[in-house]
């Protein structure tokens, strides 16, 4: 297809082929087929209600949390198909983490925070539990000014900082991909250009997949950005393509602001 | 009249209205608490808390039996009826959520708070009395876990529901097994508001007389054997009460006294945990 770039195959991580997901009656995605490359970032742009949040959930499965939920087609991830029966879905969930639209922080502190994951993969070493969170706040750009409050709750960071302590939480377990789902639509300006600065910085260990409804962001730090309408992949291409000279007329109008 | 003025008058009304009704409700409250102290002060005794009851006629003498098979009671009961009621209402808030015998079991508890509890009684009687054949201390405590256990259910779904579900997707997405996320998030979240119904749950069973009268009964002698009758701060109050001396009487109210400033600290202790919790 046209409309849609082929990624070199020694390039691309994930393969998504013909998915689609129904919830009961409903058809919220279908027919959607993609590549998302290794170390890079993939923006899922469209309107509200497009469907961008179900195909990025998709990826680790979260729709296996609530009944009724249906796959269809494959996404193929290092030779293996991730919505397949057989697969162990905290293992998955290990392997790709995800950040929210709202910051999460669990109830504990700013250590236990980092550490629970690492005590979920069966890290329980004191030594390397401290170092690796440490490492995980420093790459989330949240070292300095959480290195003297580690013991107390995380509940007292600001929106911004908690959102890093997400990521760094999410990094500690060193995924190879991690999901974006708009994390940065409930932060201020400032906040929001560190997330943005850091999820650029990431690319280079991880593989990125962001949902956003700011088109300046998906054109600031995406590599490839596909375009959903209505629970369709309307078209799939390098970001600049995409936001310079889209092969779709609809793409065009959204990105010039006439809808959505 | 304009419209604004009308508006005011009906504000003052209503204000005065509700101000007098919360007033009429205080006083109540704190006429019995005053009446209470006021009678019970002057009973309370080091003896009271040390020594046992004598035959009526003879000086001195206390409760020491009955602080200390109340203590018992209770103690079984939070034994048999915190973990039901938590796991229960672990069950609804998370792995019964949208299942039919989720909301049959909601509903139920939910009932089951309302059940007079002399209705209890009698039926812990009937399953745990009248079988062995004699009245005992694990009846009375089976029968205050039944009058816990939809309380604790009930504070738990419902604070276990305020833990926010993002909460537990953050914690699904960190590849964490449910019984984890309930265990290590949802819990952590709701633990003193949890925590906090337990001892309000702890506080509603410590004042019930009637599931006692049929079940643990009374007894005048010291005894920490709960096969046999166990006496009980509450049906003491009662017979005391209801007993001709006058000394019956004073450590009547001394018992009322004591139980009330108990239930008052449990309540107030899980009121200012809340407050202390949600403070930030």
């Amino acid at each position: 297809m046209s409309k849609n770039i082929k990624i070199p195959a020694e390039e691309v991580l994930i393969q998504v082929q013909d998915l689609g997901l129904s919830y009961g009656s409903v058809r919220a995605i279908k027919n959607i087929t993609m590549d998302v490359a290794r170390n890079a970032v993939t923006a899922l742009i469209g309107p509200s209600g497009c469907g961008k949040t179900t195909f990025l959930r998709c990826f680790n499965r979260m729709h296996d949390l609530y009944p009724g939920n249906h796959y269809e087609g494959r996404i193929i991830m290092e030779g293996q198909d991730l919505l397949g029966n057989d697969v162990d879905l905290t293992e998955l969930r290990a392997g790709i983490g995800m950040v929210f639209q709202k910051p999460t922080p669990f109830p504990m502190t700013v250590f236990d925070n980092i550490a629970y994951g690492l005590k979920l993969k069966g890290i329980l070493n004191r030594t390397e539990l401290t170092d690796r969170a440490e490492m995980a706040l420093k790459h989330a750009a949240l070292w300095d000014e959480v290195k003297d409050r580690l013991k107390s709750g995380a509940s007292g960071l600001s929106g911004g900082q908690q959102q890093r302590l997400v990521i760094a939480r999410a990094l500690a377990v060193e995924p190879k991909v991690i999901l974006f789902d708009e994390p940065t639509s409930a932060l201020d300006p400032i906040s929001t250009s560190k997330i943005e600065e850091l999820i650029f910085q990431l690319k280079k260990e991880v593989t990125v997949i962001i949902v956003t409804h700011n088109m300046q962001q998906a054109a600031r730090i995406s590599d490839y950005t596909a375009f959903m309408y209505v629970g369709e992949l309307i078209e799939f291409n390098e970001t600049d393509v995409i936001f310079t000279n889209p092969n779709v007329k609809l793409t065009e109008e959204y990105v010039t602001g006439r809808f959505g | 009249m304009n419209p604004l003025t009308k508006r005011k008058i009906q504000n003052k009304v209503a204000l005065s209205l509700s101000t007098l009704a919360a007033a009429i409700g205080l006083f109540w409250l704190f006429f019995i608490l005053w009446d209470v102290f006021r009678h019970g002060m002057s009973f309370i005794t080091l003896d009271l808390f040390t020594k046992d009851p004598v035959p009526p006629g003879f000086e001195g003498g206390g409760l020491r039996n009955a602080f200390v098979g109340q203590i018992l009671i209770t103690l079984v009961a939070m034994v048999i009826g915190i973990p039901i009621g938590v796991l229960g209402g672990t069950f609804l808030s998370e792995y019964g959520r949208h299942s039919k015998l989720g909301r049959f079991v909601s509903t139920l508890s939910d009932i089951m708070v309302s059940i007079p509890s002399i209705v209890i009684g009698t039926f812990v009687y009937a399953i745990m009395v009248k079988p062995i054949g004699h009245f005992n201390g694990w009846a009375g405590g089976m029968a205050l876990a039944i009058i816990m256990i939809p309380v604790v259910i009930r504070t738990t779904e419902d604070m276990m529901s305020l833990v926010p579900w993002s909460l537990r997707e953050a914690a699904f997405a960190l590849g964490a097994p449910y019984y984890k996320v309930i265990t290590q998030v949802v819990y952590r979240g709701a633990a003193t508001g949890i925590f906090t119904g337990i001892l309000l749950s702890i506080a509603r069973v410590g004042g019930e007389t009637a599931p006692l009268l049929f079940t643990s009964f009374n007894n005048s002698f010291f005894t920490t054997n709960l096969n046999d009758s166990t006496p009980s701060l509450t049906v003491t109050i009662f017979q005391y009460a209801m007993g001709p001396y006058d000394d019956w009487h004073g450590m009547a109210w001394a018992a009322a006294l004591v139980i009330t400033a108990a239930i008052l600290l449990v309540t107030i202790a899980g009121r200012l945990l809340i407050k202390w919790r949600y403070r930030s």
